[in-house]
């Protein structure tokens, strides 16, 4: 019995150095495509949609689904600029991350900011877009005229899981701060229905959201008012493996070459594609 | 630079809003039926086939007269082998399974690896353990005496197994197994969370840029009813037909 303990141990042990198996950089010059992950479930950042234009990018291994958004066009600005095809794979919010360190995906370009938490497992280039904090609330509810977020105590406040805003909801004094929920449309049923009083979301994709919803609108924060955030908290950033550090490179070089305004144009065309009520 | 602008109706516009949707992204929810049949209809099949020779492992007689210490070991890993492996697989979720499939074997490196092999692989064996558990039952109800009377006209052993009880212990099993079709039709729907595009992905796909996920969803619900409702009409047909043909054989 021992000695078949010792031989499982043995293969055990075979498996994960197999598994562990550093990859090496990842190879500028010889690749001739760049797998970019994120979750098509995300707009203004990237969605998905039957329909193709100028913009949008097949994603990969599901015919008739495009993607879309300020995420996709950054990403084949990355790739024109690294000389590579892009291709783009689409993963639950949570799947990215492993779906990266399990070499299904070079890139995450999916609205990630670069937080402490996640650096120690990916790296992060420099911000492709900075946003602000906010809320959504209901139009006809009680927290319409809401200009602090001291303003949300007592409310049923609600973010998506694994996110810097349900993070930030704890910094509301007296908050019910409720479960979190998976993606956006989740919480946007939460508003809608009344479970929620609120949820924190970054400006580009409340505005996407309050534009197709009506009865929903953004909660702006002045100065002082907000939610005491981080840099790190407010920019998005490009995420690859540890190791890939030429392309830690490659990727920030291409994102120096995009100026603020064009920024700002590209994500304003992005709100400008999405559909409106 | 030309520009796509598209209204959806307001939110208040249920049914409007479902036209839209079907409208818009009609090749959406097709493609998720066709994903979610293939999904079913490999996992149910394949389940089957291969619950078929867990079956096979499992009933094996060890003699412990006649048998090597060889032949018994081999057996009794066997047994031991199918034991566990139904343990493992109906006491985990499905969901649970493919996270650890997907990204388990995908460091390896394999071309072929995606979510929707991975998706086909996880369901398939998870659907072995339950249709191996629904045989076995179907085994159980069969009457000690049709064993007894093959034996008694000449059978060995194997060949009472196998054109005696198998055969029938199967067809008692069918409807059982038409249900484990519908349960894969809806629970394959977990398969979404390694990026598998079925029915409800194609959903949340749809309602991705609009925020109308009760609509969405509405319209995923009533297209799964219509998908196991056929299903279950066809299960109960079945179940109908082996009756008759029992009283025939009676």
């Amino acid at each position: 019995m021992k000695r078949v303990g010792l031989v499982l141990l043995v293969l055990l042990f075979g498996v994960t150095l197999f598994a562990c198996q550093s990859e090496d950089q990842f190879d500028l010059d010889e690749k001739t495509s760049i797998v970019v992950g994120l979750e098509a479930a995300y707009a203004p950042f990237n969605w998905a949609t039957p329909t193709q234009n100028e913009f949008t990018v097949s994603i990969t291994g599901q015919a008739g689904f495009y993607a879309d958004g300020y995420d996709v066009v950054m990403a084949q600005r990355i790739a024109d600029a690294l000389g590579l095809n892009l291709v783009i794979k689409a993963y639950g919010w949570d799947g990215l991350i492993p779906a990266l360190n399990a070499g299904e995906i070079d890139l995450i370009i999916a609205g990630m900011s670069p937080t402490a938490e996640r650096a120690l497992t990916v790296n992060f280039s420099e911000e492709y877009y900075r946003s602000e904090q906010v809320m959504v609330v209901r139009v006809d509810g009680s927290y319409a005229d809401a200009t602090s977020i001291t303003d949300f105590s007592g409310a049923k406040v609600v973010a998506q899981a694994g996110t810097l805003q349900d993070d930030l909801i704890d910094q509301i004094t007296g908050v019910i701060h409720q479960e979190t929920l998976n993606s956006y449309s989740d919480l946007v049923n939460a508003l809608a229905y009344g479970t929620s009083d609120a949820f924190v979301a970054e400006l580009p994709v409340a505005t996407s959201i309050v534009q197709t919803n009506s009865q929903f609108m953004i909660i702006q924060f002045g100065e002082g008012l907000g939610f005491e955030v981080s840099d790190e908290d407010i920019m998005v950033s490009v995420a690859m493996r540890l190791e890939d550090l030429n392309l830690l490179d490659a990727v920030n070089e291409a994102l120096s070459g995009i100026t603020n305004l064009e920024r700002q144009q590209i994500m304003q065309d992005a709100l400008l594609r999405q559909p409106q009520e | 630079m030309m520009m796509i602008l598209t209204s959806i109706p307001p939110k208040d516009e249920f049914f409007k809003t479902i036209i839209y949707l079907l409208d818009t992204y009609g090749s959406f929810f097709i493609r998720g039926v066709l994903i979610t049949l293939l999904l079913s209809v490999v996992g149910t099949v394949g389940g089957f086939i291969l619950s078929l020779f867990l079956t096979i492992i499992r009933n094996q007689d060890i003699d412990y007269k006649r048998d090597s210490w060889f032949e018994i070991a081999i057996k009794k890993l066997g047994i031991g082998f199918t034991k566990v492996y139904i343990t493992v697989f109906r006491g985990t979720p499905m969901i649970v399974q493919a996270m650890i499939f997907y990204y388990g074997i995908a460091p390896l490196r394999l071309s072929f690896w995606n979510p929707l092999v991975a998706g086909l692989v996880v369901v398939t064996l998870n659907t072995t353990a339950y249709i191996a558990e629904v045989i076995r039952s179907g085994i159980n109800g069969i009457d000690k005496g049709q064993m007894e009377a093959a034996r008694s006209l000449g059978f060995s052993k194997r060949q009472s197994m196998f054109k005696v009880i198998f055969p029938q212990a199967i067809k008692n099993s069918l409807p059982a197994i038409g249900n484990e079709f519908i349960v894969n039709l809806k629970d394959t729907a977990v398969l979404s969370v390694i990026g598998v595009f079925d029915l409800f992905k194609a959903t949340q796909s749809a309602t991705s840029s609009n925020y109308r996920p009760v609509e969405g969803f509405f319209i995923a619900a009533v297209i799964y009813l219509i998908l196991t409702f056929i299903t279950s009409k066809l299960v109960d047909h079945l179940e109908h037909k082996k009756v008759k043909v029992v009283n025939v054989n009676a």
